[in-house]
């Protein structure tokens, strides 16, 4: 089936080209701040408030991708993602590591173009920014009981009371075209449309599974609700910056909050159940609950209700990133940062340090807590160029990369024009 | 489309990195699957008898065998009457004023197709479906008016205004008029008719409308009333002399459930009854008493037994009851009825007003109170079994349970106070697998601190004799070695549960 974009994002998407590109340039001093983003630290240097000698577009382009869990290692996760047969000694593991705590997994990936004009508007000290953003996210948690159900089995535990509560998965994915003004320090208010293709999300509010040691009783309850998008859902997000950044100051701090809005969802597919079954077997033949009634096709379709009807509001999982930097030496610094948000089941912190070489180089290692995962290591560099352009890479959990007993892994690659 | 393209594009990046083959990990499972009882209510099989416990148990049974359905008392046939309306002239116009009358009649709408002569009856549901129809260039006033139908205490009144026709096209309205709860005096206008409905119809030009009707010759004026799905809730009349079959067929053991033996029946009142409901006479002929297939005789068959008239003077029905003592039969029917026979029958017929019109037109019929046969039946638990032996068939559509391995465990827990031979037989149709035997005794339940009347047996099962359709037979025996009293609560349970590893594959 041929999907058509509808008239208005093509006037919109056109508008945006427009604004980067044909917004005459003017000289500008501004500082050089390096934007955070899903897996990023910022390092903040500030540069002589020198004349715009570029002849360029100030943009940046940044792509990337991660994935953790605070239980599942690169081989038990690929081997759920990818196929294959999963040992048992995979699984032991992973659920001794989960002890008595949710279990998480998360991923985050994407890339995000942001452009600035070079010329200010008019006779103020505001310009003309954008920003588009292209975003994939999934989270999914469970309970130690639930593990154990599913990958072990309830053989090895009859007496036990396995709770569900709180289980659930959800994955976005959405498209962020924004427009708005920057200010002074970068500070900066963009308006976005949002287009977001899909979303699902499911989630069990309150269940439980026994089965006695007799193997005479079971009980088990589930209420649960889920959501699946039918149709590409429109809305609007806000994305701000603001920069502390002043020369007579020894630190900088930066705010950023993204994709903090809300999308139309139209004709979603809820799903919910609410039932509870005790039993101690099922009598074979009768009506309502027995052997054979549920062997008759569309027996089960009595446990739940689906509805598609009207309109859902839902919001965008939006972040709040809030950092702070402070030099240590001339060329020696130290950052502080939190990142809320983005379905991410604990704020997110990194501490680390960064270093200066040469005018070209810096690099910095940090340590990164939270988000969907344990504690881990991460490491960046960046390169700036003679020709007012900059590369970065950035790259959490390193030994994630070669081994299989790590926890996650993440890359980011960023390209400036400066 | 470029948005959507770049997503796309991102997706595809993550995803076409993994090539996907069916993730697969083995899991233990144990559960409960089967928990079934066999108790005195499955052996009596029916949802109207109750068990009253005690020592000895009572098994009463105090309910309709069947209901005498009269379809000749409870519907009537739908009837149709249409009037045609034109003038005595040709040519024309000629004019009409306002107010003229161009018809105004009384008459009976005669219902055809009825053998009895009712005077009155109220119905369950019905409707009048009306059409009219006219040609005629002015105003045209129709009033149907049934002053012997009443719905909710008023009459039922129709009146229609047509429109002027143009250039000899009809003007028509239609309707439907619901007859549900209509109460009906069947007299007709003189009041001594039967199956008569007085109606009263007047047409001409209405009197309100200041407009003079051009009529010709050639124009007509169709009125069509259709009386339809009349049921009826009471009737009052003559019902005639009308035949009664009274053939039943009562099937009291399955015999593929029940698959022998004995089980001595030893009731202390067994009383048949048939329960004229009608304020009508009724003569029963009962011909024969039947055990599959095996005369019982009674003093009362084949003598025909003249059961009067319903009481209704009050408003209440206050039935004529006809009444057989099953004790007296010879031979003993429960002697019969013993040997666990899957059929009683009874043959016969009936004629209803006998005698003729004795009441002068004065029968009566509910259809809510239809006349019934009906069992009184008391029987304590107590006597001998001899090789009693039930049957249960299950058929199982099959499980995809990929790589199991582990045991089927089949609990019995027997609650009667004599220990039953217990067989289970799994055949798998398709010809796969031998099918498998398992046999053994379940003690008798003797003292409730003991499990010693449990049996469990674990039988050893794989994923091929899961995956396609197979059948349990159950089957087990008892015999009591003498009288044993039952309290009624005796239970035979059957217990199955799955124990095993299997593999769970996701695509």
């Amino acid at each position: 089936m041929r999907k058509s974009i509808p008239l208005f994002s093509l006037k919109v998407g056109a508008l945006l080209v427009w604004s980067f590109l044909v917004i005459p340039i003017a000289n500008a001093h501004f500082l050089q701040t390096s934007s955070s983003n899903d897996a990023w630290t910022d390092s903040t240097a500030i540069d002589d408030e020198t004349s715009d000698k570029s002849s360029f577009l100030p943009w940046s382009l940044t792509v990337w991708g991660q994935h953790r869990s605070n239980t599942m290692d690169h081989q038990l996760g690929q081997l759920l993602v990818r196929g294959g047969n999963i040992e048992r000694s995979l699984v032991d593991a992973a659920r001794k590591v989960q002890g008595g705590q949710m279990g998480t997994f998360g991923f985050s990936s994407g890339f995000q173009l942001q452009a600035r004009s070079k010329h200010m508007w008019k006779e103020t000290n505001l310009r003309l920014c954008g920003s588009m953003q292209v975003r994939w996210i999934g989270d999914s948690r469970w309970t130690p009981e639930m593990y154990d159900l599913v990958l072990i089995g309830n053989a090895g535990h009859l007496g036990r009371r396995d709770v569900l509560d709180g289980t659930g998965a959800r994955s976005s994915a959405w498209i962020n075209a924004a427009l708005g003004v920057e200010g002074k320090h970068q500070n900066r208010a963009e308006l976005g449309l949002v287009y977001r293709p899909f979303q699902y999300e499911g989630v069990i509010e309150t269940g439980y599974f026994y089965v006695n040691e007799s193997l005479d009783d079971l009980h088990a309850s589930l209420r649960a609700k889920a959501r699946i998008s039918r149709k590409a859902g429109w809305g609007l997000s806000l994305n701000a910056e603001w920069h502390f950044l002043r020369e007579e100051a020894p630190f900088a701090f930066h705010v950023q909050l993204r994709n903090f809005g809300a999308v139309l969802a139209p004709n979603p597919l809820r799903f919910e159940v609410d039932t509870m079954l005790e039993t101690s077997g099922l009598p074979l033949t009768g009506a309502g609950w027995s052997i054979a009634s549920l062997q008759e096709e569309g027996a089960v379709e009595g446990l739940y209700t689906v509805d598609s009807s009207g309109v859902d509001l839902q919001l965008l999982p939006g972040r709040l990133d809030m950092s702070f930097e402070y030099p240590l030496t001339p060329r020696m610094g130290w950052d502080v940062q939190v990142q809320v948000g983005e379905w991410m089941p604990l704020p997110r912190a990194i501490s680390g340090l960064r270093r200066a070489f040469g005018k070209h180089w810096q690099v910095g290692v940090q340590l990164v807590a939270g988000g969907w995962g344990r504690a881990r290591p991460a490491a960046w560099a960046r390169w700036r160029m003679p020709n007012e352009r900059a590369v970065m890479i950035y790259i959490e959990d390193p030994w994630g990369w070669g081994g299989g007993s790590a926890y996650g892994r993440g890359i980011t690659l960023r390209y400036e024009s400066l | 489309m470029a948005l959507t393209g770049i997503a796309c594009l991102t997706v595809f990046f993550f995803a076409s990195s993994c090539k996907r083959q069916p993730t697969t990990w083995e899991v233990e499972v144990a559960i409960p699957l089967v928990d079934d009882l066999l108790d005195w209510s499955e052996v009596v099989g029916d949802s109207i008898v109750t068990i009253e416990s005690g020592a000895p148990a009572v098994i009463r049974f105090d309910g309709v065998i069947s209901e005498l359905d009269f379809e000749s008392l409870a519907q009537l046939p739908d009837t149709l009457v249409a009037q045609q309306l034109t003038p005595d002239f040709s040519g024309g116009p000629f004019e009409i004023p306002p107010g003229a009358v161009l018809l105004d009649i009384e008459e009976d709408i005669t219902f055809q197709g009825i053998d009895q002569q009712f005077t009155s009856i109220v119905l369950k549901s019905g409707r009048i479906e009306y059409s009219v129809e006219s040609s005629t260039d002015g105003y045209v006033e129709m009033q149907y008016n049934f002053p012997s139908v009443m719905v909710a205490g008023q009459p039922v009144e129709l009146e229609v205004v047509l429109p002027p026709s143009v250039s000899g096209q009809f003007q028509i309205e239609t309707g439907v008029i619901d007859l549900s709860g209509a109460s009906i005096d069947l007299t007709g206008t003189s009041g001594d008719e039967v199956n008569r409905i007085a109606s009263e119809l007047m047409i001409g030009t209405p009197a309100f409308i200041e407009d003079t009707a051009q009529v010709y010759g050639s124009d007509s004026i169709l009125v069509s009333m259709h009386f339809r799905d009349l049921l009826v809730q009471q009737v009052a009349g003559y019902f005639g002399q009308e035949a009664l079959d009274f053939d039943v067929e009562q099937k009291v053991f399955d015999s593929e459930v029940f698959t022998g033996g004995f089980l001595e029946i030893n009731p202390t009142r067994a009383l048949l009854s048939f329960n004229n409901t009608l304020a009508a006479d009724i003569r029963l002929d009962l011909d024969a008493l039947q055990v599959d297939g095996i005369n019982v005789g009674h003093e009362q068959l084949g003598i025909p037994q003249f059961i009067s008239r319903a009481d209704w003077s009050s408003g209440e029905v206050e039935p004529a009851v006809w009444t057989m003592d099953l004790l007296e039969t010879g031979p003993d029917i429960f002697e019969l009825l013993g040997y666990l026979p899957e059929w009683v029958t009874v043959q016969g017929d009936g004629l209803l007003n006998p005698l003729g019109d004795v009441s002068g037109g004065q029968d009566f019929y509910d259809s809510r109170y239809p006349p019934q046969l009906k069992l009184d039946l008391e029987w304590p638990l107590r006597g001998v079994i001899d090789q009693f032996g039930i049957e249960q068939t299950f058929d199982f559509s099959g499980a995809d349970l990929p790589h199991f391995e582990g045991d089927l465990v089949l609990r019995l827990t027997n609650g009667f106070p004599i220990s039953w031979e217990f067989n289970v037989e799994w055949m798998h149709p398709n010809g796969a697998f031998e099918s498998e035997f398992f046999e053994g005794s379940v003690p008798s339940f003797s003292d409730e601190y003991s499990d010693s009347s449990a049996m469990e047996w674990r039988i050893p099962v794989s994923e091929l004799q899961l995956i396609g359709p197979s059948q349990f037979v159950f089957s087990a025996h008892m015999d009591s070695e003498g009288e044993v009293i039952f309290t009624g609560n005796e239970r035979l349970r059957l217990q199955v549960a799955i124990e095993g590893t299997h593999q769970v594959a996701v695509e």
